[in-house]
């Protein structure tokens, strides 16, 4: 695969500077509000976003979680704690895909905006991309790509809502996803499809959710869909040939490593879960990307599954050019509670160690050896643990783990089993913390985790055998709400394991956390946009903007200012399968805006 | 007894004008305007899930007057809403509804609202629809799914018999 020289990466790196800083071209082409961009913008090469990092301080983010590390931290300081009071709404867009489809009524806004050079590139739930020109102080659409999105066939087979995490940038091209599994390749500048293909088989109940992650010249896609019975993957894309180059399956086939976790005559690889819809981090230096897998099918029954069901409830580190398993690390063997590990590894290095931190549904934070995914320590992030006495700090596992046993039970009273009407249990099955992702600041070593302080019931229902037909739900019983959810936002020391402070909410955390030099930005679905002190989790600013907030907030700059931008608009299952939890939120309205807020 | 005061009423208001296939055509528009979909499935026939197990339309033993009771009045203590506005406010007549008012819904009485009540005919034509397309129907096939969707979408394509599982090719996007 092809990877640009130095050379190329010093001469883009001198374009960008003077774009950015506006002086080659304002003074020629007068004020910028009045002139549409006609300069082709410089492609984002590999080496530019190996280097996201120095991308953000110039006020730009052109990767899914803002670095390829994971982090989530902008150095932009302009907002403050000192100055964040001041924080107001500077601009707004309506967007679209708020129609329903499939077992939806409608769709939702889950995306990260990336921006570049003063764009910002957004999706809606249903896949559409938007690019947003900024500058001049207001927002306006320059173009959007609607991938004509199979509504029926992808929403009929949409577990948890209508959404798309958002785009990613490789050269002159926006690369997202579309529900119904295509990886399509867009003009930066017209906006128009350059190319597609298909990933993923609504046909075998697969859908994408996730944002693709570009590693050098790929595109790495995640599949959805454990809760019908699919065998998860991870695929990558060289983007210069539109080629498949591997496809890695979280579900080991018969003679593969691992497969003698799936005891029984059951075939695991038919149906065995391992969905990988969050999307990962890359370590360039090491060539590793850390991935996380999904719940095994069926979700509750695991009787019906015994072994540890690897890959399943694991962070997997994969070779970028092969894609082969390096190591992985299991969080919940045997999973009776719908624990995903999907989330994201943020990797950061801490006391000469190199780490990898995960916060899962099991309501632990995690912290790997992100070379070796030796286990270091892990520390509860919710209020209330049920399932499990603790995590054994030698091993990692859950204390009560029993390597002799082929079905877990954990705390069994706790635990759904056949045998019982149902099981209560804390965290619920939605999660400690669900697909929104956590933020790192590398400067006061705090970790903050978006909190879904949570129990919920569990009803398991006998698992006959396989599916008998694709596209239908298997998930061996289902969750009711009896008790109500709430949220907070939970700061993790990282150089103690501890936790350093929590900010409660009264509703559970569905968007996810930004994290700046002495700030934490988060939204409730109730409404609010808010800024907290990044020390004291003291809130220091917040905004309703009377939609349901459920993606996460990022920061950028343009024409020398910093704005904060998040999209607003009700996405998830919450409103369908947990709202019972928060009864309050039923009034929200589903709505499709984004905000962007200045000094 | 309040059961029949109810079909009775419901009868009155929905019996007159419209011809067959009209009235089929409501039927399928409610089932799906009402989003039945979202837990009975296209098909009716249910299943589990992440929001309980819906029941299968096809499998049910609901004769008529039980089906318009059962999505006029929702089923109280498991997730099937109610359909009409206000079968359980405290003016409505008799209380219809299992002799419920609003007051009584609470613990395991408790029933949803649904996301889009419905008018009496259109109770009517999705009962209707339901006892016509759906009810003791076997295994959906291919010209069902159609008859459904239409044939713009790639959902029916499970149903046809060349469907081998090999990846879709993507249709033109722009």
């Amino acid at each position: 695969m092809s990877y640009h020289g130095r050379t190329f990466a010093l001469l883009a790196g001198v374009a960008l500077a003077s774009l950015i800083s506006g002086s080659a071209f304002a003074a020629d082409a007068g004020p910028v509000a009045d002139k549409p961009m006609s300069v082709k913008s410089p492609d984002v090469t590999s080496d530019r976003l190996a280097n996201a990092q120095q991308e953000m301080a110039q006020g730009n983010w052109i990767t899914h979680h803002g670095e390829l590390s994971g982090q989530r931290y902008s150095p932009l300081d302009q907002i403050n704690k000192d100055t964040v009071k001041g924080l107001h709404v500077a601009w707004t867009m309506q967007l679209g895909g708020v129609e329903g489809g499939g077992i939806w009524t409608h769709g939702g806004l889950e995306g990260t905006p990336l921006a570049e050079n003063g764009y910002l590139y957004v999706t809606d739930g249903w896949g559409s991309v938007y690019k947003i020109d900024t500058r001049g102080g207001k927002g306006t659409l320059m173009w959007k790509m609607d991938p004509k999105t199979d509504h029926d066939w992808a929403g009929a087979v949409a577990c948890c809502g209508v959404d798309n995490r958002g785009a990613a940038l490789y050269q002159g091209l926006v690369i997202s996803h579309t529900l119904d599994g295509r990886l399509v390749a867009t003009d930066k500048d017209t906006g128009q499809v350059k190319w597609q293909r298909q990933v993923a088989n609504p046909d075998k109940g697969e859908v994408v959710t996730g944002a693709p992650l570009i590693v050098k010249n790929m595109a790495i896609t995640g599949v959805a869909g454990a809760e019908y019975g699919i065998r998860g993957w991870i695929a990558a894309t060289d983007l210069d040939t539109q080629k498949e180059v591997w496809r890695t399956f979280t579900i080991p086939a018969k003679g593969e490593a691992g497969v003698e976790t799936w005891k029984g005559d059951k075939s695991a690889e038919v149906a065995g879960g391992g969905s990988t819809w969050v999307t990962g981090s890359y370590d360039p230096k090491s060539n590793t990307i850390v991935w996380g897998v999904g719940n095994p099918g069926p979700d509750w029954d695991n009787a019906f599954r015994p072994g540890d069901n690897l890959y399943t409830d694991s962070s997997l580190a994969v070779d970028a050019d092969t894609g082969k398993i390096k190591w992985h690390f299991q969080h919940t063997p045997n999973d009776p509670y719908d624990y995903d590990s999907v989330s994201e590894n943020v990797m950061v290095d801490v006391d000469g160690k190199q780490l990898a931190l995960h916060a899962n549904r099991n309501g632990f934070g995690y912290a790997v050896d992100r070379n070796n995914g030796a286990f270091q320590w892990a520390t509860p992030f919710v209020k209330k643990v049920t399932w499990t006495k603790g995590i054994d700090p030698k091993t990692g596992l859950p204390v009560e783990y029993d390597a002799k046993k082929d079905v877990q039970v954990y705390q069994v009273a706790n635990t759904p089993t056949r045998d019982k009407a149902y099981a209560d249990f804390c965290p619920g099955n939605m999660g400690g913390k669900n697909w929104p992702p956590t933020s790192y600041n590398p400067e006061l070593k705090l970790w903050y985790i978006p909190v879904i302080e949570s129990c919920n019931r569990v009803t398991i229902a006998e698992t006959k055998g396989l599916p008998a037909k694709s596209r239908e739900f298997f998930t061996g019983g289902g969750p009711s709400q009896p008790v109500r959810i709430t949220g907070s936002v939970t700061a993790i020391d990282v150089t103690t394991g501890k936790v350093a402070g929590k900010f409660e909410t009264k509703f559970p955390n569905l968007g996810g956390t930004l994290a700046t030099k002495d700030l934490v930005f988060s939204g409730e679905p109730s409404g609010e946009v808010y800024a907290l002190d990044g020390k004291t989790l003291q809130k220091l600013w917040g905004f309703n903007t009377g939609g349901g907030v459920s993606a996460p907030p990022m920061t950028f700059m343009v024409d020398g200012k910093q704005y904060v931008a998040i999209l607003v608009g009700m996405g998830g299952a919450w409103d369908k399968w947990f709202i019972d939890a928060t009864p309050e939120l039923k009034t929200m309205q589903p709505g499709s805006t984004l905000y962007v807020f200045a000094l | 007894m309040k059961i029949w005061a109810l079909a009775a009423a419901l009868m009155v208001t929905g019996g007159t004008a419209h011809a067959g296939q009209d009235e089929a055509a409501l039927g399928r528009a409610t089932y799906a305007k009402a989003n039945c979909v979202g837990c009975h499935k296209w098909h009716g026939d249910g299943g589990g899930g992440y929001g309980g197990s819906a029941l299968s339309l096809r499998k049910t033993q609901l004769d008529r007057e039980q089906i318009v009771m059962t999505v006029t009045c929702g089923r109280p203590g498991t997730g099937m809403p109610y359909f009409l506005r206000d079968v359980y406010s405290d003016d409505a007549a008799d209380h219809p509804c299992y002799g419920f008012s609003r007051k009584d819904l609470t613990g395991d009485n408790h029933v949803a609202e649904a996301g889009n009540f419905l008018r009496p005919a259109e109770v009517e034509a999705v009962a209707d629809y339901v006892l016509t397309n759906i009810k003791g129907h076997g295994e959906p096939n291919l010209a069902e799914c159609q008859a459904f969707f239409g044939e713009t979408s790639r959902v029916c394509e499970i149903y046809k018999p060349q469907t081998s599982h090999q990846m879709p090719v993507p249709q033109t996007a722009n």
